[in-house]
């Protein structure tokens, strides 16, 4: 691949904690797994801890700051990760940096590892201020990150209006921290109703699962090890799509319906 | 104050020359001539389904309405209907082959008036308004695109949407209270029209059927919406 070819994936999704730094370093080393070339950006200068999910935490000398300021190289700055070679981080700056950076720097940022990289993905700040749209300025496509709240869906919108108005496209949205039981039981937003609202192509459903917090604590994602358990699947499979492959999704509130659904859900719960 | 063209509206229907009210000593025809004499007023409107005159205030007799119908002809205009709150102007228009109707209710003072068809300004708002867009417009709105819960519309004539209404609208915001609000799919937030405000309903939406909320003895209410276009007023 050449550098025109490497996309510049944006995760953002407009309310916090929603999931886009885990969403970010388990696709980073599950598309590294499959042999892309992938970096992740930490664009989120103010609370960064893409390094801290990844555990490349105690390998940073340089920072993005130090790029922009011409007193180390690219390849000083990028972090390799230990497992994967394929998959580097470029960590943040301090957030001081958030005063000063603008726009053009990100891109500035993102098109020098652009050259390096198949796919750049870059993992935003929450809101829709100075650090999102500095974000945003880097990206050409995006993956909007929403759990099936009526908050968060609502903020997912307000930021697809912005990516729309930016010309970033195209927009997919991952859906997250779905619980099953609760969608069936309609205590939640079902995911026709998000995606009703939202109006985007599903790239991803992830359970609601325990060991992705698991995972976090040991800087380790999950994507790292075999796929055991339905976070790490549904991941792979985000990857998996990404890369052009055809990949199934199943809906969790559909599939609990009727007897026959069931029995079918038990053979299909590799699917997330 | 001249008389001013309405191009056709995106319903196909006629376009119209809206005349000022009668003041001074310029007679109908005469407005009618120096509309015409403005000739890029007609020149880039191709008026397919004929022009329509409306005429609040005026009373126009068969001879009036003759010789309009005969200067326009002269241009290429075919005079089709006559908008009037005059009867009388209404029956000379009928009896010399014109369509009549009532003309919608005048606005505030300084605003447009809010002619027949589609009214001056017929804002065309393409795609979805999303969480967080505001859309203000002094005229009637078209959204080709559903408006999501969290997007706000609101128009001082009609709100009309082809899609799904979720989030706010105010039709006749600037008090205009025989403005309606239309969706495909009305399921809002909240409901306004001039003054009055409801809250959406609960219950979902009938399927495939465009619904509209109009103001009826000051309170909101919905209906299967009128399969035609101008929104004519409630008889
Ligand atoms: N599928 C999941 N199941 C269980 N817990 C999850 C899941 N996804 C994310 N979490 C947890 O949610 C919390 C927030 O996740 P994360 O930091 O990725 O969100 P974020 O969107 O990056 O937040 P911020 O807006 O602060 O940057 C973390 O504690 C994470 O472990
Ligand atoms: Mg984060």
């Amino acid at each position: 691949m050449t550098a025109q070819s490497s996309r510049f994936i944006l995760i953002c999704s407009g309310k916090g904690g929603v999931g886009k730094t885990t969403l970010t370093a388990n696709l980073g080393i599950a598309l590294a797994r499959q042999g892309a070339r992938t970096a992740v950006l930490d664009a989120d200068f103010g609370l960064r801890n893409l390094d801290l999910l990844l555990g490349l935490e105690n390998r940073i000398v340089y920072t993005a700051q130090e790029v922009l300021a011409d007193s180390c190289r690219l390849e000083q700055a990028l972090v390799k990760h230990k497992q994967q070679p394929n998959l580097a981080l470029l960590p943040a700056g301090n957030p001081r940096m958030l005063e000063w950076l603008k726009p053009e720097d990100m891109r500035k940022i993102a098109a020098m590892v652009g050259e390096h990289f198949d796919y750049v993905l870059i993992d935003a700040p929450a809101g829709i201020e100075g650090g999102f749209r500095n974000a945003m300025a880097a990206a050409q496509e995006a993956i909007v990150v929403t759990t099936p709240e009526v908050s968060a869906v609502r903020d997912a919108d307000r930021v697809i209006g912005l990516l729309n108005s930016e010309g970033v496209k195209p927009i997919q949205l991952v859906l997250n921290r779905v619980r099953p039981k609760m969608m069936a039981s309609q205590e939640m937003l079902a995911v026709d109703d998000v995606t009703d609202i939202l109006a985007l192509p599903l790239l991803g459903l992830v359970l609601e699962d325990e060991q992705v917090i698991v995972s976090t604590n040991r800087g380790e994602p999950l994507t790292l090890g075999e796929a055991g358990s339905p976070a790490a699947r549904a991941y792979l499979n985000v990857a998996r799509r990404l890369l052009g492959e055809d990949v199934p999704l199943i809906d969790p509130s559909q599939e609990r319906r009727g007897l026959r659904a069931r029995i079918g859900r038990l053979m299909q719960t590799k699917i997330f | 104050m001249n008389a001013v063209v309405v191009p056709p509206g995106w319903d196909g229907g006629p376009g119209w020359l809206v005349l000022p009210s009668p003041e001074g000593a310029a007679t109908a025809v005469e407005l009618v001539e120096r509309a015409l004499d403005e000739a890029s007023l007609l020149a880039d409107a191709p008026l397919p389904m004929g022009l329509g005159l409306a005429a609040a205030g005026w009373q126009l007799g068969v001879t009036q309405l003759r010789a309009v119908t005969e200067r326009l002809a002269q241009s290429g205009v075919t005079l089709v209907a006559l908008c009037s709150d005059d009867p009388r102007s209404r029956v000379a228009a009928a009896a010399i082959g014109l369509q009549t109707s009532p003309p919608l209710p005048q606005r505030p003072a300084g605003a447009q008036p809010p002619g027949p068809a589609g009214g001056p300004g017929l804002a065309l708002q393409r795609g979805t308004l999303r969480s967080g867009d505001h859309l203000e417009v002094e005229g009637s709105v078209l959204v080709l695109g559903d408006v999501n819960p969290g997007a706000c519309v609101r128009a001082g004539g009609h709100v009309l949407v082809w899609g799904r209404l979720r989030g706010i609208a105010h039709a006749g915001c600037q008090g205009d209270t025989e403005a309606r609000i239309v969706a495909l799919q009305l399921r809002p937030l909240q409901l306004r029209i001039a003054d009055a405000v409801a809250r959406g309903p609960e219950d979902s939406p009938p399927a495939g059927m465009a619904e509209q909320a109009s103001l009826v003895e000051g309170e909101i209410r919905l209906d299967p919406a009128q399969p035609c276009w101008p929104l004519a007023a409630r008889a």
